[in-house]
């Protein structure tokens, strides 16, 4: 049964060596855009 | 044989669930820090790594974390592979009044929040592929030692006398630590002028923090592993060294930038949480006042002093957890007492000094290994799959580029 669990296990993370990366949506324009250059050095909480 | 207490057993079960919730709201805390285009991403990795780390906690991350010593202190063994052995009945070891399967799940909570901290530092530019990886390496390699280290009673820093209550080197040092390699391999995110943008939903992190501090009472009270006067002492040093470190953050973000911040409020009570988790069980309110007052002008500083250096350690986790689990573990060492919890030790206040030192070697070690170690497994990690999304996918954001999603229509 362990044995067979790390099978199933095993599996899955072979599948997500080899799954595909970055996914390509040129139709989602420019929602997917945003820049947003810093203008101020400040600590995020301060 | 042991006799299995059903307050004690309700007590830890429901402490179990706590800590589970933590790691979704760690998931709305780093995602209310991150820009619009990558909120998603962000949250799946903590929501991700709850399956991922449940699972190998399972089958191979508990046995090395507390099972049975291979000899020198550093790591469990395979006896209780798959949790082969670990069953409804009290362990002989581990919290002798609850189901070993019930200290085995309170356990595999921590496991899964710590590699869900260092996300943080990474945030905004890491390969998903690749954080997957490492997310099952990390919490194979890094955690389940170093928490073989402090909290088997076979474990090399445990036979020293290192006090951790509930993880402010296990979890918060090792992660903090990890998160500063990671930031520092991966690079700085493209596009800021500056290692620091301002956050796009400061509710949404400020609910985090709640449900953080909601679950750390699990997290550190539910370290007592029983329902009795320890878990209710640990209920009371948590909450008020994360109340003294919150109005502390909010008190000198108030003088140093003219605003009481609203996020400084969320971010000082994580790291007033974060300091007192190793203390919590050992130490007194008052002391824990201390504590909070402490580490919330130490971590300032630190946040400070990163974006000086301009490491883009995204979330500020190393300033939190990193500085925070360092400063709570020798705090631990100078305020402790037998008063609070007899299985302790007295610290630096109550008379004995060696016990800072104690804490000191500890820190120093996790901390070496866990930066060692991380790296290692990100130069290995990279030379398989690129830890670092290419230049366009960072510019259209890591919500769409890498889960084809988006977390707000137009």
């Amino acid at each position: 049964m362990v044995i067979a669990a790390l099978v199933t296990f095993a599996i899955l993370l072979v599948a997500w060596i080899l799954a595909p990366g970055e996914t390509a949506h040129p139709e989602a324009g420019p929602i997917a855009v945003e820049l947003e250059p810093e203008p101020e050095a400040v600590p995020l909480a301060a | 044989m042991p006799e299995i207490s059903a307050g004690d057993t309700a007590w830890v079960l429901m402490s179990a669930a706590l800590v589970m919730l933590m790691t979704p709201g760690l998931a709305f805390f780093y995602g209310g820090l991150v820009r619009r285009k990558n909120v998603l991403s962000t949250i799946m990795h903590s929501f991700f790594i709850l399956g991922l780390v449940s699972v190998t906690w399972v089958l191979w991350g508990y046995t090395l974390a507390f099972g049975p010593d291979t000899g020198l202190g550093l790591i469990g063994g395979l006896d209780w592979l798959g949790l082969e052995g670990v069953t409804g009945e009290p362990s002989s070891v581990y919290a002798t009044t609850v189901p070993h399967l019930a200290f085995m799940a309170f356990q595999m909570m921590f496991a899964i929040i710590t590699p869900a901290l260092i996300t943080g530092a990474f945030a905004e530019r890491k390969r998903f592929k690749a954080f997957v990886i490492f997310a099952v390496a990390w919490s194979t390699l890094v955690y389940a030692p170093i928490a073989h280290w402090v909290w088997s009673p076979d474990g090399w820093l445990f036979g020293l006398g290192v006090l951790d209550f509930a993880g402010g080197t296990v979890v918060h040092l090792s992660s903090g630590v990890a998160a500063l390699i990671a930031a520092l391999f991966i690079g700085r995110r493209s596009g800021l002028i500056a290692p620091a943008t301002e956050p796009h939903d400061v509710p949404m992190t400020v609910l985090g923090a709640g449900l953080l501090w909601f679950g750390w009472f699990g997290f550190n009270a539910g370290s007592a592993l029983g329902a009795n006067g320890l878990a209710a002492t640990a209920f009371v040093t948590t909450n008020t060294a994360a109340a003294m470190a919150a109005i502390t953050w909010v008190t000198i973000s108030w003088l140093h930038r003219g605003t009481p911040s609203v996020l400084g409020a969320a971010i000082g009570a994580v790291a007033g949480l974060v300091a007192i988790t190793p203390a919590a069980g050992y130490v007194t309110p008052v002391a824990s006042i201390l504590i909070g007052f402490g580490v919330g002008v130490i971590c300032y500083g630190a946040a400070l002093l990163r974006l000086r250096a301009r490491v883009d350690d995204a979330l500020d986790v190393f300033s939190v957890h990193g500085v925070g689990g360092a400063f709570g573990a020798l705090a631990t060492g100078v305020f402790a007492t037998v008063a609070v919890n007899a299985a302790g030790v007295d610290g630096l206040v109550a008379g004995n000094p060696s016990q800072v030192l104690i804490q000191a070697l500890a820190v120093v070690a996790v901390g070496a290994y866990s930066a060692v170690a991380t790296a290692l497994i990100l130069f290995l990690i990279n030379l398989v799959v690129p830890i670092r999304v290419p230049g366009p996918a960072e510019e259209t954001g890591l919500d769409l580029a890498q889960h084809g999603e988006i977390a707000y229509q137009p």
